[in-house]
């Protein structure tokens, strides 16, 4: 796609309406079958075995109570699968991923790894089987923190990757010269910042099936983002050519960017299969879902900037050190994403920005919504508040003049094409009054005087695609039926976004028919074409632009054959609403059904057209508006109303959007206050592997929401201008409750999450 | 030990052979084949289980498929009056977008039918309050209040 090409305006007749989603009659009626609810024929249960210790060998392991225990049918250790160096996240060959996983090995890198594995008849007692498993473990030296990794003579944690415990070198990006800028500024603001360990907590806990056929092929079931990823990995990891895997999944249970990896158990449900043969389950228990899951990589930021005393940014020194985990996963990913988007954001020639990424002997952390941005825009937002109030301006009128522009180059390297947030900025300023806002009366409410009011504003902005860490492609299938309807096949995953509708809209709009003549197959890598799985926010983008390009082919194929029938030439004609009508007389017309089923002598037709995209990248742009109310007595912060206003391009669906945009303040809210995934930094355990100590936002702590959506800055890559929208507004609520809290009560907190202990103690050091 | 448990499920009677150990929740999904009940954690802290127990509301994760011995249970399944008709919540979850992953709906939907059935003309408080023991972790639930008052509407004004 020619990025010069104008976007097509046209009058939409199912794009930007809310049609009813083809996947929520299932969903509310109990219908929809997650690979959770498959149940095979003589069916096991395989359960994992996990590590007591941080950092080890083992030294040996005895499974011969658990094989005899009646019910068993088998048991894997390190000693008897194979010996393969993979990639955990499986994007293999891009930047983004790290091969330093075996499915079981002699080492154990945390606490919670696997180390052996058991099928049985029930999950009693497979799990009572474990049990029966004796590790000795020669325990090592293990580090709990990134700083701690770094030291010189840290245990080792891995024995690849570029050297002591990093797993990528350094990501550095030099731009203008920081040190002329720092002499040019009027002042300077430093200060460190840090961000937790939150995780997705998706509600469906990891589960896969593993199926081996007579023909030795395998058929495997399982909850991923990435369903060809997962083939492509499994295969080679066993060893098998990719006609002899078939990956399934119909409905998810949610992912959020994490169900992207590999987490162990796929490979041990395809070995415990094959060796007993027969079906095997393993479903991950919710704690599972924490110490072998995937978080978001904690952050220590160091960030210096200069500003000339009319608000101007002259200078940025940046460092940033991501916390990996055990393994690499996403780790190279999230550093390089994460530290190239501090070039951008707000506007500055002279950038000096180094991003580390270290392994600790804690929970693996990986690709969670957000991905790395989350962490450093805390940081340049915050600081750009902070320089308002030192200039004394209004934080959001500053803002206003640093955002990033039309033509400024984008962390990705190209010239930003569709610009919004400067627009998203003004439109949230002059819809909310926030001058009149800012001027309140902030004279406490007598009827509760504890109670301190604050507003704030945070700005992101964020890639629809992963370019170019990785090289995407998006593809799509579109086939006409002879009785007018029109299949559409994706690889993309529907982790309850909308995502397949959002395509089908696409397709009946340029094809030129009904939005319920679409019928969508996806979830099944034996039929669907090649994907790349569902991430980075790009699915509408990348995919909607392949799903289209499709159907402008099948549309000229139908056009053709149309013709033929009306004996006219193709371009003397027109199809809308599942009509094909001669243009200069439009009483005259045939159905789609007419043209493609057989009449006189020809048979019906063969119409099916691929759409393949390889695009660079869009941005989109939000700008959030918060109310925070702070009980000064508890300490509680209660998020009150936010305002989000979005630029997404052309929206292709806005319920599925403003949904993405309302669950991603949930879980933003969540990061920012509450949640907290928390290693014991003795031991490397678990402290709240659990919905109960694990402190998310419910239905009782949402704000009110009132999202704007902007169509302001289309991007020619994307079909009629659309963009993403999945991750962005987790990115922006942070620091605009942080910027809140410092309205409300004068403190400012460079972490998250601000827990009503840190309010206390902040107000005390305040009052003392 | 196995022990024969007769009960009535979404109106129907019928019996069932369960370990004494076994959860109203496996029971459901694994011996009736009632899947639409979802397991989100097991240990009755995530509400994605919810079903009515003679009308009220229960984790079934965290009954003994031998305590509904005689009970009536209503699962995200007998939720439709007909074959060919949505219960209102059902209809109104999908028109405003109360449902994206999907896997907490079938829990949500039993409690809001239990929340409705007590309180008929429930204040946004009211349904917060009433969803407070389900987590969704898609919608921030701001579609999810809207589709319960919509649905609140609709069968008040039918029952008018």
């Amino acid at each position: 796609m020619n990025i010069n090409t104008p976007i097509e305006e046209r009058e939409f007749k199912i794009v930007g309406k809310s049609v009813r989603r083809d996947d929520v009659l299932e969903k509310v009626t109990g219908e929809a079958e997650y690979t959770g609810d498959v149940k095979l024929a003589g069916m096991l249960y395989g359960k994992t075995k996990r590590a007591t210790v941080a950092h080890a060998r083992i030294k040996s392991i005895d499974v011969s109570k658990a094989l005899a225990y009646p019910g068993v049918k088998a048991v894997l250790t390190h000693e008897n699968v194979p010996r393969v160096l993979h990639y955990g996240s499986p994007h293999p060959r891009s930047a983004s991923c790290t091969k330093d996983q075996y499915i079981l090995d002699k080492k154990v890198r945390f606490w919670g790894e696997g180390v052996a594995a058991v099928a049985a008849i029930s999950e009693e007692i497979a799990d009572e089987a474990l049990d029966l498993i004796e590790v000795e473990y020669e325990a090592l030296p293990a580090v709990f923190e990134p700083e701690d990794a770094a030291l010189p003579g840290a245990p080792l944690i891995h024995e690849v990757g570029p050297g002591g415990n990093l797993v990528l070198d350094p990501v550095r990006v030099n731009r203008g010269n920081v040190e002329a800028g720092f002499a040019e500024a009027d002042f300077v603001l430093e200060g460190t910042f840090s961000g937790g360990r939150p995780h997705p907590a998706y509600m469906e806990p990891n589960v896969c099936i593993a199926d081996w056929d007579g023909s030795n092929k395998l058929t495997f079931w399982t909850s991923t983002q990435s369903s060809f990823m997962v083939r492509g990995i499994l295969a080679e990891v066993l060893g098998l050519p990719l006609t002899k895997v078939r990956v399934l999944v119909d409905h998810m249970g949610g992912g959020f960017g994490a169900k992207q990896d590999c987490f162990q158990h796929e490979f041990l449900c395809a070995l415990l299969a094959k060796e007993t043969r027969r079906p095997v389950k393993m479903e991950f228990t919710r704690h599972e879902t924490f110490i072998a899951g995937r978080a978001r990589h904690p952050c220590r930021i160091w960030l210096k900037q200069g500003f000339k005393n009319d608000g101007t940014l002259v200078a940025r020194d940046m460092k940033l050190v991501y916390d990996s985990g055990a393994y690499g996963s996403h780790g190279p990913g999230v550093t390089i994403v994460g530290t190239t988007a501090a070039t951008s954001l707000y506007r500055c020639e002279n950038v000096r920005l180094e991003g580390r990424c270290l392994y600790t002997n804690t929970p693996i952390n990986g690709a969670f919504r957000g991905y790395g941005v989350v962490q450093s825009y805390y940081a340049l937002d915050i600081q750009m508040d902070e320089a308002a109030e030192r200039l004394g301006m209004d934080p959001a009128e500053l803002k206003l003049k640093n955002v990033v522009r039309e033509g400024d180059i984008a962390p990705s390297g190209h010239p930003i094409l569709g610009h919004g947030l400067e627009i998203c900025l003004q439109h949230g300023i002059d819809v909310l009054d926030w001058k009149a806002l800012r001027n309140r009366d902030r004279t406490p409410d007598p009827s509760q005087p504890h109670i301190r009011i604050g507003w704030g504003v945070g700005c992101e902005m964020h890639g629809s695609s992963a370019y170019p860490g990785i090289k995407e492609q998006g593809n799509a299938t579109v086939k006409v039926n002879e009785d007018g309807t029109v299949t559409l096949l994706t690889g993309a995953a529907g982790l309850g976004t909308g995502a397949h509708t959002a395509l089908a809209q696409i397709v009946a709009e340029e094809l030129g028919v009904r939005f319920e003549d679409i019928g969508t197959i996806h979830g099944d890598t034996d039929v669907v074409p090649w994907d790349i799985g569902a991430f980075a926010s790009h699915t509408t983008y990348l995919v909607g632009t392949a799903a289209k390009m499709a159907a402008t082919k099948v549309r000229a194929s139908v056009l053709e054959r149309a013709a033929m029938k009306l004996q006219v030439k193709p371009d003397e004609i027109d199809l809308s609403e599942g009509k094909i009508f001669v243009k200069a007389e439009p009483g005259r017309f045939m159905t789609v059904a007419e043209a493609m089923g057989p009449s006189r002598g020809i048979p019906a037709a063969n119409i099916v057209a691929n759409g393949t995209y390889e695009p660079t990248k869009s941005y989109s742009f939000a700008a959030h508006f918060t109310e925070v109310h702070v009980d000064t007595e508890t300490g509680i912060v209660e998020v009150k109303r936010v305002i989000p206003v979005h630029d997404i391009g052309r929206v292709i669906h806005p319920i599925a959007a403003q949904g993405q945009i309302e669950g991603g303040i949930q879980q933003g809210i969540g990061h920012t206050l509450t949640e907290d995934y928390v290693i014991d930094k003795k031991t490397g355990r678990s402290l709240n592997a659990g919905l109960v100590d694990y402190k998310m936002p419910l239905s009782m702590d949402m704000p009110d929401i009132e999202t704007i959506i902007l169509e302001a800055a289309p991007d020619p890559g994307g079909p009629w201008g659309a963009k993403g929208v999945g991750e962005d507004p987790i990115i922006a609520i942070g620091p605009a409750i942080a910027n809140a809290i410092h309205d409300a009560i004068g403190v400012r907190f460079h972490h998250y999450p601000i827990t009503p202990e840190d309010i206390l103690k902040a107000l005390r050091e305040k009052g003392a | 030990m196995k022990r024969i448990v007769e009960l009535t499920i979404n109106g129907e009677a019928r019996d069932m052979a369960v370990e004494t150990c076994c959860s109203l929740l496996d029971a459901l999904r694994d011996d009736v084949g009632l899947t639409g009940t979802k397991k989100g954690c097991d240990v009755g802290d995530c509400g994605a289980c919810t079903v009515l127990v003679d009308g009220e509301p229960v984790n079934a994760c965290l009954m003994l498929a031998v305590e509904a011995q005689g009970r009536s249970i209503e699962t995200v399944e007998g939720l439709q009056p007909s074959v060919d008709t949505l219960h209102p919540l059902q209809d109104a979850f999908m028109r405003h977008g109360a449902s994206q992953c999907g896997f907490c709906t079938p829990g949500i939907l039993m409690m809001a039918k239990k929340l409705l059935a007590d309180n008929p003309r429930p204040t946004d408080e009211d349904i917060r309050f009433g969803l407070s023991g389900n987590i969704c972790r898609c919608t921030g639930y701001t579609k999810i209040f809207d589709a319960i008052k919509s649905a609140a509407r609709e069968m008040e004004a039918a029952r008018s």
